[in-house]
């Protein structure tokens, strides 16, 4: 007989009670850690896949704007930077506008140098760089579609008024990566009849060294300072992350329920913590006529309620982890086209922390009102009580 | 060894002022078993609880064993309770989650004791009121009487110098009425315990040294409750 | 013969704590299911409300969007001469060529983000029909003059009319104030589409084109023929079908919106439930002596399930106030919230309680007031009375 074994008792007083607390709150904190994987998983991605030894150099004026292809040549000889790639949007849809997948046309040349961290399997790059109509696929859009190795693929371009066939000749080896790329050189050459291509969506540096990179943006911008197209230069980080910043209003509205949940569930605690120490009254009387003093009861009614509390957070984070992460698997979150790049919501052990902390939290606070008043319980009252 | 001196305690009840015990002086020799009796609103617990230090007299002053009862705060006295004082209620008495041997060691939490002694000696209590073999039962598996001595062992546990016992036998039927008395008395005889007790019942009487009668706040008169 | 009410209403109110705290809990769920219908409700009212019926949209065939979508100017000329095409009093084709951009623009809070600049000629504002400039004036042709919607104004001219804005390879003046009736024209620029394709160096294209269809004409015919004309890539469609189509991703939301309620709601019923059983319990003599005197058990299981709907509605009441609050701040104080589709632009939508959201809300606090009732109202009710009566 010790002070935890008097706690788990009391729990088991009314295991109904028990219970149906522990699920609603494992309920709530359920939807509270999908909630926060939200904003995490945004971070996630970034960190997973951006890279801070690769600079976007783009129009000044917006993505929208194109910069002349002649500045790739130029950007090569830029000090410190070693390896030099591009991105044109091409727009191609595969089967349906709603399913389409970013497709760029690019330089096979560098692909290694530029995403050497990637970890490209070489053979495949040789036949990038070979096969005039080859595509590298990232693992995200080869599961949707089921592509394979090999496979010819047709791409219709919103864009540009051609349409291309591709063959699939390996993957991007990130499996929330969604990219199509191919060789510039073949829309060019489908294009010659239309005027020819002499615009680039925009390019990619590569730096040896991250501290290299403050330097090489500033050079960048200057050099085409006051020129036809000016230029503005960013980290990969600092361009996704600008993606993402459209989302900030969901983002706001998403945390505003996300609050209001954990509103529901301090509320649903509280009660459950507060039916507990009416009921026991008689008790606690007999407990402090005993000699227990205040803080002993304090503690015991708390603990009471930060276990169920626990428990209903490691369940509810358990679970979220669980469907959450199943779900990712069978590629099926993310499917949503409104989010438009986001990959996978995977939820990572960070927000299981967060919301058993903040299940933990709630029993606190939710037990600490009701402890209270149980605990300065006035022995006498309660006793005339009884009779 | 206890003495209560010139001890009033009055209870607001909305708009009235109910006098539970006005100028109320008592000595209770050490070893003595009594009995507080009176009609009910006779001010007999309210006395009881300021005896076992549950309450504070409005005027007055009670002293236990040589302590001043009002120069312990809430914690003082919660303190010397769990030392110095056995409980036993008419009802409500035993937690019902908990079973007969867990009750009785709740009070030894309480002491500083290791856990394999604190289980020793609440199990040489339960089985000084003679059930050994129903430790591991909770309440509602025990009758009445069985429940109300549980209870008593875990008075005795911390071997207090006072045992006090609220209607120990209010709600019994007759034959354990007479079996708790009947161990209260032993207990004060065996081991010298101070017991008082509050009680309706005109069979414990026959069980206790001095009875002191209560009415409207005042002792009536006392049967070798002089000092 | 039923059990008074009021005897449910003074429980509810003696039990102070205990009936703020489960309504509290109702409260939430209700708040938070009408507010994310709410930001549903604002998307597809802003896209189903943007769409004329008898206009046309026209892009290149297979493009997701008009800001994707590339057609080339001959094909915008020769969309002008086709028969079925309305014409202004005047004469002149009611046939609007548009190019759509999105450059970056600096917010006052110093964000960047990408805004929908659409590149429109005199006749666009005959076309959309909803579009009408409230404040300022038109622009005039290739002055860098822009008229900005409503729900952009807030955000990137605070200043109003006059404003300087800086995007693309120049600067622009704000010299009107448009609204288009809470449709998602209110988020964008427009302005001279000679300036806009001189600004993204696009000669020779435009993003697509929309057309009045003239009466008695039937549009999806004009449509087919549209699209079977051999010497471009087009696809032709009501405007009507194109928003709806765009559209498609708000229910998809909408989904989102039923589980994140539902899961809530299964939470406060667990709480509500708790509640009930505590009070049957509290109440046990009560419900003795109830029966005692005469009542049946069928009135002492409605009078528990009522005293549950009760506590539920009241919760019900206090969430849509809630939910009434936030979205209301979110609209005033924050100016909406930005959305941003399948284009990468982005839109503002203003949240709109909506009758759906309304009757989820209703749903989700019925079922907690009433599963979360039932199984201790039968509890109550199946009681024996002399047990009752005993416990007391």
């Amino acid at each position: 007989m010790t002070y935890p074994r008097l706690v788990w008792k009391n729990l088991l007083r009314h295991p109904l009670r028990t219970v149906f607390t522990t699920l609603s709150i494992a309920l709530s904190i359920f939807l509270v850690c999908a909630v926060l994987t939200l904003p995490g998983a945004l971070d996630a991605i970034i960190e997973r896949s951006a890279s801070n030894l690769r600079i976007t150099v783009h129009h000044k004026a917006g993505l929208s704007y194109w910069l002349p292809y002649a500045y790739v040549h130029k950007l090569r000889s830029v000090p410190g930077v070693t390896a030099v790639n591009h991105y044109s949007w091409f727009g191609g849809v595969y089967d349906e506008p709603k399913n389409m997948f970013p497709n760029f046309a690019m330089d096979p040349e560098t692909v290694g140098q530029v995403w050497a961290e990637y970890g490209f399997d070489p053979v495949a790059l040789e036949r990038f760089r070979k096969i005039r109509n080859a595509a590298l696929v990232g693992e995200q859009t080869m599961r949707k579609f089921h592509f394979r190795i090999g496979q010819q693929v047709t791409l219709r371009s919103s864009v540009y008024p051609v349409d291309l066939t591709f063959q699939i000749v390996g993957v991007i080896p990130r499996p929330d990566s969604p990219l199509f790329w191919f060789n510039r050189q073949y829309l060019e050459e489908a294009m010659e009849r239309y005027g020819g291509m002499r615009m680039v969506g925009w390019v990619w540096l590569r730096v040896a060294r991250p501290e290299d990179a403050e330097r090489v943006m500033r050079t960048v911008v200057d050099l085409f300072r006051n020129s036809e197209a000016e230029v503005a230069a960013e980290t990969e980080k600092s361009f996704f992350a600008s993606f993402f910043s459209s989302m900030q209003g969901i983002l706001r509205v998403v945390l505003i329920v996300g609050f209001l949940v954990v509103g529901a569930v301090v509320l649903i605690a509280a009660n459950t913590a507060a039916m507990g120490v009416r009921e026991r009254v008689p008790e606690i009387a007999v407990l402090k006529s005993l000699g227990f003093q205040r803080r002993p009861i304090l503690l015991t009614l708390m603990a009471e309620s930060a276990l169920v509390a626990l428990l209903g957070g490691l369940l509810g984070a358990a679970a979220a982890y669980g469907i959450l992460g199943a779900l990712a698997a069978a590629g099926k979150t993310g499917a949503m086209p409104f989010l438009g790049p986001l990959a996978s919501f995977r939820m990572s052990p960070g927000v299981a922390a967060q919301g058993v902390s903040i299940a933990l939290a709630v029993g606190l606070v939710a037990g600490i009102v009701p402890a209270w008043n149980g605990a300065r319980l006035n022995v006498v009252e309660a006793l005339r009580r009884l009779f | 060894m206890i003495e209560v001196r010139d001890v009033s305690r009055f209870y607001r009840r909305g708009v009235d002022v109910v006098h539970a015990l006005e100028h109320v002086s008592l000595h209770i020799p050490g070893g003595r078993f009594m009995a507080l009796m009176g009609p009910s609103g006779s001010g007999k617990s309210t006395l009881l609880n300021l005896l076992a230090g549950l309450d504070r007299p409005d005027t007055g002053e009670v002293v236990v064993a040589g302590q001043a009862l009002s120069v312990l705060d809430e914690d003082g006295l919660a303190a010397w309770r769990a030392r110095h004082v056995g409980l036993v209620f008419q009802f409500y008495n035993l937690i019902p989650v908990l079973s007969a041997v867990e009750n009785v060691e709740l009070p030894l939490l309480l002491t500083g004791l290791p856990r394999a002694e604190r289980r020793r000696r609440a199990e040489i209590a339960l089985a000084a009121v003679g059930l050994a073999t129903r430790q591991r039962h909770r309440p509602q598996q025990l009758s009445g009487g069985e429940q109300q001595r549980v209870a008593i062992a875990r008075a005795v546990v911390t071997d207090p110098d006072l045992l006090v016992a609220d209607e120990p036998t209010g709600d019994l039927d007759a034959r354990s009425a007479v079996e708790i008395l009947t161990l209260l008395r032993e207990l004060n005889r065996a081991f010298a315990k101070t017991v008082v007790m509050v009680t309706h019942d005109p069979r414990a009487e026959r069980f206790v040294d001095a009875v002191v009668h209560l009415d409207k706040g005042v002792l009536v008169n006392g049967t070798g409750g002089a000092p | 013969m039923p059990i008074p009410l009021a005897y449910n209403l003074r429980n509810i109110v003696v039990r102070r704590w205990t009936t703020a705290f489960t309504m509290g809990g109702v409260a939430m769920v209700v708040a938070a299911t009408m507010l994310l219908a709410a930001l549903v409700g604002g998307l597809q009212g802003m896209l189903a409300s943007t769409g004329e019926p008898d206009n046309l949209i026209v892009l290149r065939k297979g493009a997701t969007s008009d800001g994707a979508s590339v057609v080339p100017r001959e094909a915008a000329q020769a969309l002008r001469a086709l028969t079925g095409v309305a014409r202004a009093p005047d004469g002149t084709p009611l046939a609007s060529p548009e190019m759509l951009n999105q450059p970056f623009l600096h917010t006052e809070a110093g964000t960047r983000e990408n805004v929908l600049v659409r590149g429109v000629e005199p006749v666009a504002f005959t076309v959309h029909r909803a579009v009408r400039v409230v404040e300022g004036r038109m622009f005039r042709p290739k002055l860098g003059e822009v008229v900005i919607g409503r729900g952009a104004l807030r955000r990137y001219a605070p200043g109003g009319l006059g404003s300087a804005l800086a995007f693309g390879r120049r600067r622009w003046t704000v010299v009107g104030v448009f609204d288009s009736g809470g449709t998602a024209f209110d988020s964008e620029i427009w302005a001279d589409l000679t300036d806009v394709l001189d600004d993204t160096r696009r000669e020779g294209f435009v993003s697509g084109v929309r057309l009045r269809v003239a009466p008695g004409t039937d549009g999806r015919a004009l449509a087919r023929r549209i699209e079977s004309d051999g010497r471009f890539t087009l696809e032709a469609k009501p405007e009507v079908d194109y928003y709806r189509e765009q559209a498609e991703t708000a229910n998809a939301l909408y989904i989102l919106v039923l589980t994140l309620g539902i899961a809530m709601a299964v939470g406060a019923t667990f709480g509500a439930l708790n509640t009930m059983y505590a009070a049957v319990a509290a109440r046990t003599a009560e419900i003795g002596t109830l029966r005692a005197l005469g009542f049946s058990r069928g009135a002492v299981l409605a009078s528990f399930l009522t005293e549950s709907c009760l506590l539920a509605a009241g919760g019900l009441l206090v969430g849509a106030a809630l939910a009434g609050l936030a979205v209301l701040a979110i609209n005033t104080l924050l100016s909406g919230v930005q959305f941003s589709m399948m284009t990468f632009s982005v839109a503002t939508v203003f949240l709109r309680l909506s009758p759906g959201g309304a009757a989820l809300g209703l749903l989700f606090a019925t079922g907690v007031g009433v599963l979360g009732g039932l199984a201790p109202a039968w509890r109550a009710a199946r009681l024996r009375v002399v047990d009752a009566l005993h416990r007391a």
